[in-house]
């Protein structure tokens, strides 16, 4: 804890507004929300349902556009930036876990883990790809799937998706892991070995982690505690 | 894991890509198949008019008899052309021949004659196949040989039509300058030596070959010359050989010497057929590419609905860092990955076909629809151009390549929290 509240801050978010606009009606979703994140922290982001947590986590991860405010990576600000840009930013600083895990079906689980490498080494890739793949197979033992490296996600269990998703998120050693409800799709065993398993890494990794919930209990485990309110982000 | 290889698997798992790649297979095969064949017909022409007319001639203008004392002074001078393997002086000259058990041939009213082109040689020319006493085996290359006097060699289909074999007599009609200028029928009977194949329908029903002594003693003229057949060396072009034939005679002071003789080659002497069978391939190759541009086209489709199908894993992508550019190559390597497995299918499909075309004929149409009277080849010929395939594959791509872009550029501009929410 107080490792990272000395550390710089890895993922910035100032005064944040986002509006959609919804068969005719407008919906402000954001409306000044501002937070950051430090390297090695885990950060809990709770709220009602529709209260705008996995919009903040779009507009974080660099996914949507901001209407207002501005999102900074290690002190850069990324508003202005193409969307080529934003493309590279993501495959060299950002993870994401899915609620829903979001793996490639057609991929098995050692290939779903080298995209995020494939998109950001470019053509160095191909130079690179032994070594890539001898780190993907590693973080899959590590997650305890050395034996579903073959394995289709159709062929996996949830738990095991999820295990491939946290996995693929971490290959890049980001600096920001951002998760929606990573939990969410799973039973509570399952649910509590992923989360054990995506904090061990996060923390090995010095990685700042966001992550949705609804949870008490997942929130009660992360460093500190975040509340969207009317578009507004609140510490406990 | 390249996007190449996204794509494969992409394409390994959904059996509406395999269809595109099909329908693409489909039309690379018939293309395949038919410039095969339109190769072959072309290669075939080429050879048996090369064969039997050798590379270049020198013919007299008119059609006229050479005079033999003249002979000599043009095969000296042709002989000093560079690159020239042989030269063979020809008589050739129109005749008629009566069918077996007809009425006599010099009966007025009788109608059973066949004309003929009686080709007077001293050997016998490259490219001609003796057909054997058992009609079960395969006819044999005759060797080097002179033709005979008093015989007669025959081509195969005009052996059938006057009903004459080896060892039978073969009464032949032809004309002779009468005192008076007027023509006046002469005949004289040969002895059938053999029955000939050239390869060519045309060719094996109006031709016949005899000893050229024997035929100028036929016509009366004295023994001459009106035609001279060169061959040259391999490799040499037969327009050079041509060139280099006209420049030895104009420089030996022969070209106007006597009767005018032209040097022409024998793709100038098939010219215009052959320019009609190049232009019957431009139009085949033309119209069966447009099916294979249609089975491309398909991809617009494909691709667009593979689009909407997959929106989710496009957001995924996007998501872990692929920026629109990579979305678009992703798409387009899809297309590519359909026409590549379409064509090389497309090319064992076309290969099959053409190493089995009489077999499907058998099989499809119940019957050969090539026959010799109408396509002069009594068999299908078969000559791949890997020069027109790897041309026919580079464009295949280049058309997978275009219709793929408009799916992919739809594929880069979707927002990647829309499609994820999917």
């Amino acid at each position: 804890m107080s490792d990272s509240a000395a550390a710089p801050a890895v993922l910035q978010a100032l005064d944040l507004h986002k509006t959609y606009f919804m068969g005719g009606a407008e919906l402000r979703v954001l409306r000044g929300a501002s937070m950051e994140l430090r390297a090695g922290e885990v950060a809990a982001l709770r709220g009602a349902s529709g209260s705008g947590k996995s919009t903040l986590l779009h507009l974080l991860g660099l996914l949507d556009r901001l209407d207002e405010g501005e999102v900074a990576f290690n002190g850069r600000p990324t508003r202005r930036l193409s969307q080529s840009a934003r493309a590279r930013l993501r495959a060299s600083t950002i993870g994401f876990v899915f609620q829903q895990f979001q793996l490639l079906p057609e991929l098995s689980a050692l290939e779903n883990v080298l995209v995020p490498r494939r998109l950001a080494c470019g053509m160095s890739w191909f130079r690179r790809r032994g070594l890539e793949r001898a780190n993907a197979r590693a973080l899959l033992g590590t997650v305890g799937l050395s034996d579903r490296l073959g394995h289709r996600p159709g062929q996996l269990s949830g738990g095991e998706q999820q295990r491939v998703a946290i996995a693929r998120a971490l290959i890049s050693r980001p600096a920001a892991l951002l998760a929606d409800e990573p939990t969410g799709s799973l039973d509570r065993k399952a649910g509590a070995e992923v989360l054990e398993l995506l904090l061990e890494l996060a923390q090995e990794n010095h990685t700042a982690v966001l992550l949705t919930t609804h949870d008490p209990e997942i929130a009660a485990r992360c460093s500190r505690v975040l509340h969207l309110e009317e578009g507004r982000v609140r510490q406990e | 894991m390249s996007l190449l290889h996204l794509a494969w698997c992409y394409f390994r798992s959904r059996a509406l890509l395999a269809m595109s790649a099909l329908a693409i297979a489909l039309g690379v095969a018939v293309l395949f198949a038919v410039l095969a064949v339109v190769n072959g017909f072309l290669a075939q022409v080429e050879s048996t008019i090369r064969d039997f007319s050798g590379d270049a001639v020198v013919a007299a203008i008119p059609e006229r008899l050479a005079p033999e004392a003249e002979l000599q002074d043009y095969l000296d001078a042709l002989e000093a052309v560079e690159g020239l393997e042989s030269q063979q002086p020809r008589l050739n000259y129109y005749g008629l021949i009566g069918r077996r058990g007809a009425r006599a041939i010099d009966d007025p009213r009788t109608t059973d004659l066949s004309g003929l082109l009686l080709v007077g040689l001293d050997r016998l020319p490259e490219g001609m196949k003796r057909l054997q006493a058992d009609p079960q085996l395969e006819a044999v290359a005759f060797g080097p040989e002179e033709v005979p006097p008093g015989a007669i060699l025959v081509g195969k289909v005009l052996a059938a039509k006057a009903g004459v074999g080896v060892g039978d007599s073969l009464m032949v009609i032809s004309f002779k300058r009468g005192s008076q200028g007027y023509p006046v029928p002469v005949q004289t009977s040969f002895r059938v030596e053999a029955v000939f194949t050239t390869g060519r329908y045309d060719h094996d029903i109006d031709r016949a070959i005899v000893r050229r002594e024997d035929l100028a003693l036929m016509i009366g003229d004295g023994l001459g010359f009106n035609e001279i057949g060169l061959r040259g060396r391999p490799g040499l072009a037969p327009e050079q050989l041509a060139d280099r034939a006209e420049a030895a005679l104009l420089a030996a002071g022969l070209k106007q010497k006597g009767w005018p003789m032209l040097v022409s080659t024998w793709r100038a002497q098939g010219g215009n057929f052959l320019r009609a069978v190049e232009n019957q391939k431009g139009i085949l190759s033309a119209v069966f590419f447009c099916i294979v541009l249609v089975a491309a086209y398909q991809l617009v489709a494909t691709l667009a609905l593979t689009v909407t199908e997959k929106r989710r894993d496009i957001g995924v992508l996007g998501a872990l860092g692929a920026a629109p550019g990579r979305i678009v190559t992703f798409f387009v390597s899809l297309g590519l990955v359909i026409a590549a497995v379409g064509s090389a299918l497309g090319l064992l499909i076309g290969t099959w076909l053409t190493a089995n075309l009489e077999w499907v004929q058998d099989r499809i149409f119940g019957e050969r629809i090539f026959n010799a009277e109408t396509y002069i080849f009594d068999h299908v010929p078969v000559a791949v151009d890997w020069s027109s395939v790897l041309i026919l594959l580079g464009a295949t791509l280049g058309a997978a390549l275009v219709f793929s872009f408009l799916p992919a550029w739809l594929a880069a501009r979707l927002n990647i929290v829309d499609a994820l929410r999917r």
